[in-house]
């Protein structure tokens, strides 16, 4: 007979490194200042190791803890973390703690980023979508340890996790059913938590944290800074893309186009005949100027990635409108909101800092690499998709007899960005950085091949119905404006396009520059969004021009 | 922060240690005029600042002031790497006469540096390529901002590399009143000996983050921060880099020391949330003051 073979290698490793931190652990509760030594025997060298952190949420207590460990004891971790937003995310690196990182977004770091890639200090295993990131934490990315954060904890270690449950849930699971370590920091002990989010037996260690858990109101955007031209793109989107394409359910990106657009359906879109047929169901997160669009009875029901800071006591208040427990507070959930974005969605509109002559978007510019957070998931074109909408349906096209129909890409932007460059280029600084970063793929945000319209101050590009590149570039250059790309396009050309509704100006769809006015927007301060909500919002301390 | 040369002027050492001013002429032989006159020679500028920045340094650390991260700009390094506590007064006072000296000598003349706003570097870098000429060499320089880039290098080059770049729709594009090719590889040769004369000063581990011009890289490693007092004179200061890393170390209050205010203007622009104090505008007890409040 061989030797028996042990299947349960991992179930003992966790079992003999718990015995090991025995004396720093009362039950699954450990002290605030033994943090440091608990990560020190919990965690081994080259451990897999997710650190919660979104663009919103940070295990901030646990992230510094991390930071401080003894670089003798623990090095070479493999980090996961679907968003590099913290300094001390990188101090991981530099100490030498962690060498390689599986990640999706970098924005607050891209510039430490982009510089650790470049001289070696951080190697990366791949710049995710949200989805790709999750995905791979339960098939070839499996964690030895998570590290996340927690509101509060009863005595059990049940955690609740509230507004921003987030992507606490896929990141606990993950590991709690592979034996892998699930470390909490909480912001509160108590004895009863309003809700369980995520149950005591998923969870192995509990710390209470010296402070809350960061937390960013990521997605608040005050009316004031809406301007009349994105106002104007505002209402071609609402005519030329909402209406005309009868669509129902809709995510939209954190830009100020997408604010206008939200602040224009209760004033705009009511003028034009529009509530009740379009856009009731959102899957977005909840920014104060969904408001009145709520309030007014355009919105029937809002599922959310992440909570907003300020929002929590209207969302209470109108539990017909968002996913909210029976403790009154909202749930969120990144991956299912992720998940909605690709399958149950008819459009996504987002916007970006460039566009490349063939349609391809990017965020990523020199000296930067900021990786991409939600967009590309939401701006892409699941072609498994079954189910059928008007929306969907109306990008079918009609020369193909198994032909089916196309997720609704929008972008919008302004031809000229905040530096005065052109945002219609010939090149992404993309391709420039993929040489950099020596990345295997160009970071591009969202494809040519996925991108069904953009919008510009010009007008619409209606790019799902071009057959070929060269159609497709002309009708880019079309609304391109004065940028090196737009000049290029001539009056014929121009002329042709309107007329087979490959490209629609302002006066197209009837559209009149002169309404494009702020005093179009149903919310024009925040103090009018704190208005329309009865009181109910309350803005973060930086949004408020009042005190 | 801690601004190069630029921004000094008549009458800015009246309030700076008399010691501090004694030891410069104890060191160097170089009385310190403080005047317009003074002011036309670069010795004088550069020892000068050296001393109002070292002596601020100086008040704040009395009050227990300690700055998170420094970064200087140019010869603003060494009352950086001062504050940083990598190198004394003294060696810093010495280092910097020789660093005057040196520039001085480099370049009599026909060389300098020219200032274009409203391009991105890559579009100077495209102009600067497209028109080299060996017989007048110019070279891509400092980023300031990102809409700010300096070229440094011969003048008969730099003013062709003006001329195109306002042909392309630059705000700006003008010669700077310096009388050296800073910050280019033109200045290897003086980088060399700054670098032997460093050679021979004890440099310590900084106390805190040191933001590096030569690569615009936050570093607590000496040996980094010596090859910058070094050498950033032979590279770009790569301002707006140190800045945006400033940023991402989640700073939440400046000091520029002085003269001037150049660098809290750039900075406010870039971030507008980073609560700002510049030495040169307001007394020293104020400064103390909002310090107190903020940081």
């Amino acid at each position: 007979m061989s030797e028996i073979k042990s299947w349960t290698t991992h179930r003992d490793a966790k079992r003999q490194k718990l015995e090991n931190a025995a004396s720093l652990l009362d039950g699954k509760f450990a002290k605030t200042k033994d943090a440091k030594a608990l990560l020190e025997t919990l965690i081994d060298s080259n451990d897999k190791v997710v650190l919660e952190g979104d663009n919103q949420k940070q295990a901030s207590f646990l992230s510094k803890i991390l930071a401080s460990v003894d670089p003798e004891k623990i090095h070479g971790l493999h980090m996961i973390m679907s968003s590099i937003s913290r300094p001390e995310h990188l101090d991981l690196f530099e100490l030498g703690i962690a060498n390689k990182m599986d990640f999706s977004f970098a924005g607050p770091q891209s510039t430490r980023v982009s510089q650790m890639i470049a001289d070696g200090t951080m190697q990366v295993g791949d710049i995710h979508t949200y989805l790709e990131l999750y995905a791979r934490l339960f098939i070839d990315l499996i964690p030895n340890v998570v590290l996340v954060a927690a509101d509060k904890v009863d005595h059990e270690g049940n955690l609740y996790t509230g507004n921003n449950t987030e992507e606490t849930p896929v990141i606990v699971e993950s590991a709690a059913f592979k034996d892998g370590i699930v470390i909490v920091q909480a912001n509160e002990v108590v004895d009863k938590v309003p809700r369980v989010d995520i149950p005591s037996d998923w969870v192995d260690v509990v710390i209470p944290a010296d402070e809350p858990y960061q937390l960013e109101p990521l997605f608040t955007r005050d009316p004031q800074n809406i301007t009349e031209l994105q106002i104007l793109m505002g209402m071609m989107a609402i005519r030329g893309i909402y209406e005309k394409h009868n669509v129902q359910s809709v995510n939209h990106g954190v830009g100020f186009n997408t604010a206008a657009i939200e602040l224009l359906l209760p004033t705009y879109g009511e003028q034009l005949g529009l509530k009740g047929k379009i856009v009731p169901n959102w899957e977005v997160n909840p920014t104060p100027t969904l408001i009145p669009a709520i309030e007014s009875g355009w919105i029937k029901s809002i599922h959310s990635f992440g909570g907003e800071v300020g929002m929590e006591k209207y969302i209470a208040a109108r539990p017909d409108i968002f996913f909210v427990g029976k403790d009154g507070s909202m749930r969120s959930n990144r991956a299912y909101g992720q998940m909605a974005g690709q399958y149950a969605l008819d459009m996504f509109v987002g916007s970006t800092l460039q566009i490349d002559q063939y349609g391809n978007s990017s965020t990523v510019t020199n000296g930067r690499l900021s990786g991409f957070g939600g967009a590309p998931n939401m701006g892409s074109n699941p072609t498994g998709r079954r189910h059928s909408t008007p929306a969907w349906q109306s990008l079918r096209p009609d020369n193909d007899p198994l032909g089916k129909g196309q997720k609704l890409v929008v972008q919008m932007v302004e031809t000229f960005g905040a530096n005065k460059k052109p945002v219609f280029v010939d090149h992404l600084d993309a391709e420039e950085v993929r040489k950099e970063a020596k990345l295997k793929n160009v970071p591009i945000m969202i494809y040519s091949e996925d991108t069904t319209h953009i919008v510009t101050e010009e007008g619409i590009a209606y790019l799902y119905k071009t057959d070929s590149m060269a159609e497709r570039q002309a009708a880019i250059e079309a609304i391109a404006g004065v940028t090196p790309v737009g000049l290029r396009s001539d009056a014929k050309t121009l002329a042709d396009l309107r007329a087979r509704g490959i490209v629609a100006l302002p006066e197209d769809l009837g559209v009149s520059r002169g309404q494009a006015k702020r005093s179009l927007l149903a919310a024009q301060t925040m103090d009018d969004l704190v208005e329309w909500s009865n009181g109910l919002y309350n803005p973060p301390a930086k949004f408020r021009s009042w005190s | 922060m801690f601004p190069g040369q630029g921004s000094q002027r008549r009458g800015m050492l009246a309030t700076v240690d008399p010691n501090l001013k004694n030891k410069v002429t104890e060191l160097t032989g170089v009385n310190l005029e403080d005047t317009d006159q003074g002011y036309l020679d670069s010795v004088q500028i550069q020892l000068s600042i050296l001393i109002l920045q070292m002596d601020q340094v100086n008040q704040l650390r009395a009050e227990n002031k300690q700055p998170d991260l420094v970064a200087g700009h140019s010869l603003g390094v060494f009352a950086a790497a001062y504050a940083a506590g990598v190198i004394r007064a003294d060696d810093a006072i010495k280092v910097v006469a020789q660093r005057a000296n040196l520039m001085q000598n480099a370049y009599p003349d026909g060389y300098g540096m020219g200032v274009i706003v409203g391009l991105l570097r890559k579009e100077v870098t495209q102009i600067v390529t497209d028109h080299f000429d060996e017989a007048h060499p110019v070279y891509v320089s400092n980023q300031n901002s990102q809409l700010q880039v300096t070229v440094s290098g011969n003048i008969v080059g730099i003013q062709t590399v003006l001329e195109k770049a306002k042909a392309q729709g630059a705000q700006k594009a003008k010669l700077l009143r310096v009388p050296v090719p800073s910050h280019s590889p033109l200045m290897r040769g003086v980088a060399k000996k700054l670098t032997e004369a460093l050679s021979k000063v004890t440099l310590k581990a900084p106390n805190c983050i040191y933001l590096a011009d030569y690569n615009g890289h936050a570093t607590r490693d000496v040996k980094k921060i010596a090859y910058d007092l070094g050498n950033n004179l032979s590279y770009p200061v790569y301002w707006d880099v140190m800045m945006a890393i400033a940023q991402e170390y989640l700073t939440t209050v400046s000091v520029e020391f002085s003269p001037g205010h150049v660098m809290t203007n750039l900075l406010k622009a870039k971030a507008p949330d980073i609560k700002t104090i510049t030495l040169a505008d307001m007394a020293m007890d104020d400064a103390k003051f909002l310090l107190n409040k903020w940081a």
